[in-house]
């Protein structure tokens, strides 16, 4: 099985500190759904690796209220509380119910990261905000939310190997 | 079966405020931990065993794989050619995929040498310089957010390996 088309955005080589943060990133965000291409609604809803039962569109459903949970709700204090998970049932972004529809899920991914760049775009690396009783910079949430991708992106890379054999870095 | 408890968790977090160079630091020092602590308190056997049916990796494997990664990128740095240590021109996978020719042991050791001499060598360098591969220039930022998702993302891997071949998770 040939891995979809790749129309990545990938990082710049030579840039400032913003613009190399934001590019890498971007990259995993598309990397995320690059991961996610080609695939009917039954292959995005499957657990096809026998020791964990995650899913690619858990994963989606868990980085758009990550997304969400920091930029908007964190940093920016808007009104934006989770989507896809309660404080009842915890694990509903990451662990999505049975009739849980990819394609809304998808959509409402592409909504909050748009609103996130939105919600950070006039903002400085050194502003911090107070997340529990940590102050925090948006440097290191930059710093955050890359290594939080690339983490769930290697569970990505083992899951759709799983349904359909695509693997590519 | 009851799941192992997972290995003592000595990782140093990275740090919430500060310059670039610390953040930079901070995150990759915290993913080489990961990756280390991910291979913590296992056997020979459990480090070369393909834990997930579908996928070619195991935790020796991507030790090895790292170790030349780190060399591949850092070295240049350095004014170093990264000459390979686990594959050949013939044989580019062999990093992953030829686990019985270096004893586990070894390999560990030689990834923990490899990381503190670049840790070191690597500091006082400037995030803007530069080098050129093949008519491609990359800068030290770069080159060290690249380290940063490269573990990462290899850390996603070994989450779901080491999950495979003991039970034990852990973010």
């Amino acid at each position: 099985m040939t891995a979809p088309p790749d129309r990545r955005r990938f990082p710049p080589e030579i840039a400032g500190e913003r613009a190399t943060l934001q590019g890498y990133l971007d990259y995993h965000r598309d990397t995320l759904m690059w991961k996610c291409a080609g695939l009917t609604p039954d292959q995005l809803r499957a657990r096809p690796l026998p020791t964990t039962n995650l899913s690619l569109l858990g994963l989606v459903r868990h980085l758009a209220d990550v997304e969400r949970g920091w930029f908007r709700r964190r940093v920016a204090g808007e009104d934006a509380p989770p989507i896809f998970y309660t404080e009842a049932e915890p694990d509903l972004d990451i662990d999505p119910p049975a009739d849980a529809d990819p394609e809304a899920d998808l959509a409402v991914w592409r909504s909050e990261v748009a609103a996130c760049d939105r919600a950070v775009a006039g903002r400085d690396l050194d502003d911090t905000f107070v997340s529990r009783t940590d102050t925090l910079s948006l440097r290191w949430l930059y710093g955050h939310m890359i290594e939080e991708y690339a983490r769930h992106n290697g569970h990505a890379d083992l899951i759709r190997e799983a349904i359909d054999g695509a693997t590519g870095e | 079966m009851t799941t192992p408890a997972a290995p003592p968790d000595t990782r140093r977090e990275p740090p919430e405020t500060g310059d670039e160079r610390a953040m930079l630091e901070g995150f990759l020092d915290f993913h080489r931990e990961t990756l280390r602590w991910k291979c913590a308190g296992l056997t020979d056997e459990q480090l070369r065993a393909y834990s997930v049916p579908s996928s070619a990796l195991t935790l020796l494997g991507l030790a090895r794989h790292i170790t030349e990664v780190e060399r591949w990128w850092f070295l240049p740095f350095l004014g170093e050619e990264p000459e390979p240590v686990y594959f050949t021109d013939e044989k580019p996978n062999d990093d992953f995929d030829a686990l019985d020719t270096v004893p586990p042991a070894e390999v560990f050791d030689r990834w923990a040498v490899e990381v503190e001499r670049i840790r070191t060598a690597v500091a006082p360098i400037g995030l803007d310089a530069e080098f050129v591969r093949r008519g491609k220039t990359f800068s030290l930022r770069w080159a060290y957010l690249h380290m940063i998702e490269e573990y990462a993302r290899h850390n996603g891997h070994a989450d779901l390996i080491r999950e495979g071949v003991d039970g034990v998770t852990g973010e």
